[in-house]
């Protein structure tokens, strides 16, 4: 087999990453603020209808992004209330999220089902650049968004780690109480936090659905994407650059089944191939739960934990 | 929190007065039905008559009702196996997965084993197989947390989608022991007849339902007054004190996980038992498992509210795929959507159940000066 084929793999696999990238971002922002998020399934799916009614609808992909994001941040903003003032279960108050958002994506995607995407995320032209062998494909093959998500990888580390309001997010995750004792309503943090987080994720699904997905279906949309963005986060140890590293060595897992079946090769049946990315996923899981690497992981100390001032 | 002249507190309660633990359900599942009536309406289907039908066809009507019945038995069983780890704080959410390996692990019995039993221990033992197909499947993650304290609530997850593959592999992907040889059409071989329980007459309630009611009844029992349950309510509400009196949490958790998964795969065995016969992709279309998940915490993981949460949930499904049908079609997902929904009210409830909401005036506006010292 020739080399070509695995640098469109690896090239895929960067493109693929956007979404992995962008959910995991998201889910790693309202984590740092000690809110556990675990619906990313629901609000890609949510984001990838929203974004696909309201393309449907006006033609206007940028639009149609826009209301992604909306929709993930609303989404959010439920989440928050439930937890942060109504001290909700973060774990189950995610879990519903999945549920309801995978059964209003397929309710309200219903009417366009099977329909192809009406508008798509055309790559950007770099002249000869793109046609440069090796670099071309993995560097200048992508589309803006593609460059937007790395760009934001490195903005948000650099809020995380060289800013105060991002000091501040990072010790309301690891110490709500000195944050509040300093005057800082961790409430706000973690509202804000929250809903940004979600905007990311509804950007991640909407972003799906225009660049990689051929047409809505709600069946073959996500397919678990949501859930490896979250193992990333922890791969990642919630930094965001890692985020970019990992996400590509998961969409890479991801892409290798679909290249063995274009290139005929069947080693192995495909649902087997299928099985993969999640048990690389869940390797990668393990390797990480040992005591030396939870030392140098750094997860926010009160994460899933509401804060209540008088139980301080 | 001041708003204005009054100031809202919250003041926890001791003690949760009866009215309120059936009125947060009961609101959560009114105001889950009207943010379904705003979808409902947005998408030009006329809310009240469609809940008016998707009652008849889910619940009051006979055939209605014996449907949903049958479709609760194994809901029952996931509900009961999301409620065990749950109220240790153990996040088990691959039910799904483990009632796929459920219905495996039965097919294989039903298959392997049933022709060289008697009839009478023949349907004990799939369901046994298929509750130890369900809890091999959750050992991975159950000892990954135990031992090495892997979060379970990823690791349950990824092995669903596994398993998902897995069951299409045995059917479309394969030509092997569980696909039914007889004929070029992909479908799983059925198990013997001396293996599975007829229905109750013509409807599509299968003595199941009755051993997985008794099994809540058991299992209601059982944590509030054997010694392993009485560790369990400790170590859910303090892990440290429950070390601490030497409890081994070790195996508290890698137990208290198996159970679960134990219970959510006995859930597949009884759909062999039952209406099934064999391994059917059908399964993976309902979404069981993940439902299992809103049963339990809408019963507050009280086994036996879980028997009803899981017949109101059942009738939904059942309600829906009626609607589905009938001449002005709505999509089933309703049915999910109303799920979450119910769910994420009854989660906001839950303050109001844990605490009494003061409302007081603020007589006088205490400014206190907080000087810069600088």
């Amino acid at each position: 087999m020739n080399s070509n084929v695995w640098i469109l793999t690896f090239a895929d696999a960067i493109s693929i990453a956007t979404t992995l990238i962008l959910a995991s971002l998201g889910a790693m922002i309202t984590e740092r603020s000690g809110v556990i998020n675990l619906g990313v399934e629901g609000y890609l799916l949510m984001g990838a209808v929203t974004g696909f009614i309201v393309a449907d609808s006006t033609g206007q992909l940028w639009l149609a992004l826009v209301a992604s994001i909306i929709v993930g941040a609303a989404m959010a903003l439920v989440h928050a209330t439930l937890t942060v003032t109504l001290r909700a279960n973060q774990i189950v108050s995610g879990l519903a999220m999945v549920i309801f958002g995978t059964g209003l994506s397929q309710f309200i995607g219903k009417p366009v089902e099977g329909k192809t995407r009406p508008v798509i995320i055309d790559k950007m032209k770099f002249g000869t650049l793109s046609d440069l062998p090796l670099v071309g494909p993995i560097i200048f093959g992508h589309d803006p968004i593609t460059y937007l998500t790395w760009l934001l990888a490195l903005s948000i580390s650099l809020y995380f780690h060289r800013t105060r309001p991002g000091l501040i997010l990072r010790a309301t995750g690891d110490a709500p109480a000195t944050v509040d004792a300093q005057g800082v309503s961790v409430r706000r943090v973690r509202y804000l936090h929250t809903v940004v987080g979600g905007a990311l994720m509804g950007l991640g699904g909407g972003w799906y659905m225009f660049a990689r997905a051929a047409a809505w279906s709600q069946a073959a949309t996500t397919n678990g994407i949501g859930w490896i963005a979250l193992a990333l986060v922890v791969f990642a140890s919630w930094r965001p650059l890692r985020a970019i590293v990992g996400a590509v060595l998961f969409g890479f897992c991801l892409q290798v089944p679909f290249t063995l079946q274009g290139q005929q090769i069947n080693i192995l049946p495909p649902e087997i191939v299928s099985m993969f990315p999640y048990l690389m996923t869940l390797v990668v899981l393990v390797a990480l739960s040992t005591p030396r690497a939870r030392r140098l992981l750094g997860a926010p100390k009160m994460l899933g934990q509401p804060f209540v001032r008088d139980e301080r | 929190m001041i708003v204005g002249k009054t100031r809202i507190q919250l003041e926890a309660r001791l003690t949760s007065p009866r009215w309120l633990i059936v009125a947060v359900p009961v609101l959560s599942v009114l105001l889950a039905s009207v943010v379904g009536g705003v979808f409902l309406l947005l998408t030009g289907h006329p809310p009240l008559r469609t809940y008016g039908d998707l009652l008849n066809n889910g619940y009051t009507s006979f055939y209605g009702l014996t449907d949903t019945l049958g479709l609760a038995t194994p809901l029952i069983c996931t509900g009961m196996a999301a409620a065990f780890a749950f109220r240790m704080n153990l996040y088990n959410i691959g039910q799904e997965g483990q009632l796929y390996l459920g219905m495996v692990g039965g097919a294989w019995a039903g298959i392997a084993l049933a022709p060289h039993l008697t009839p009478f221990i023949a349907v004990p033992v799939v369901l046994v197989t298929g509750a130890l197909f369900g809890a091999a499947w959750v050992l991975v993650p159950a000892l990954l947390r135990a031992r090495l304290g892997t979060s379970e609530i990823v690791s349950t997850l990824l092995l669903n989608y596994v398993a998902l593959n897995l069951i299409n592999y045995f059917i479309f992907g394969s030509r092997g022991f569980f696909r039914d040889p007889s004929t070029p059409f992909p479908q799983g071989r059925m198990i013997y007849e001396s293996a599975r329980f007829g229905a109750f007459g013509t409807t599509n309630t299968y003595p199941t339902l009755l051993i997985s009611m008794f099994l809540a009844v058991f299992l209601f029992w059982f944590v509030r007054s054997s010694n392993y349950g009485y560790e369990t309510s400790v170590f859910a509400d303090s892990p440290s004190t429950a070390r601490y009196a030497g409890m081994n949490s070790t195996w508290l958790t890698t137990s208290v996980l198996l159970v679960s998964g134990s219970l959510a795969g006995l859930g597949g065995a009884m759909y062999v038992v039952g209406p099934a016969g064999k391994v059917d992709p059908g399964l993976l279309q309902i979404g069981l498992g993940y439902a299992g998940i809103v049963v339990a915490a809408l019963a507050r993981y009280n086994f036996v509210a879980v028997i009803l949460t899981a017949i109101l949930f059942a009738g939904l499904r059942v309600g829906g795929s009626a609607l589905q049908a009938s001449s002005d079609p709505v999509p089933i997902a309703i049915a999910v959507v109303l799920q979450g929904a119910v769910l994420l009210f009854a989660l906001g409830g839950e303050l109001f159940r844990r605490n009494r909401v003061v409302i007081t005036r603020v007589i006088e506006s205490h400014q206190v000066m907080v000087g810069e010292v600088s």
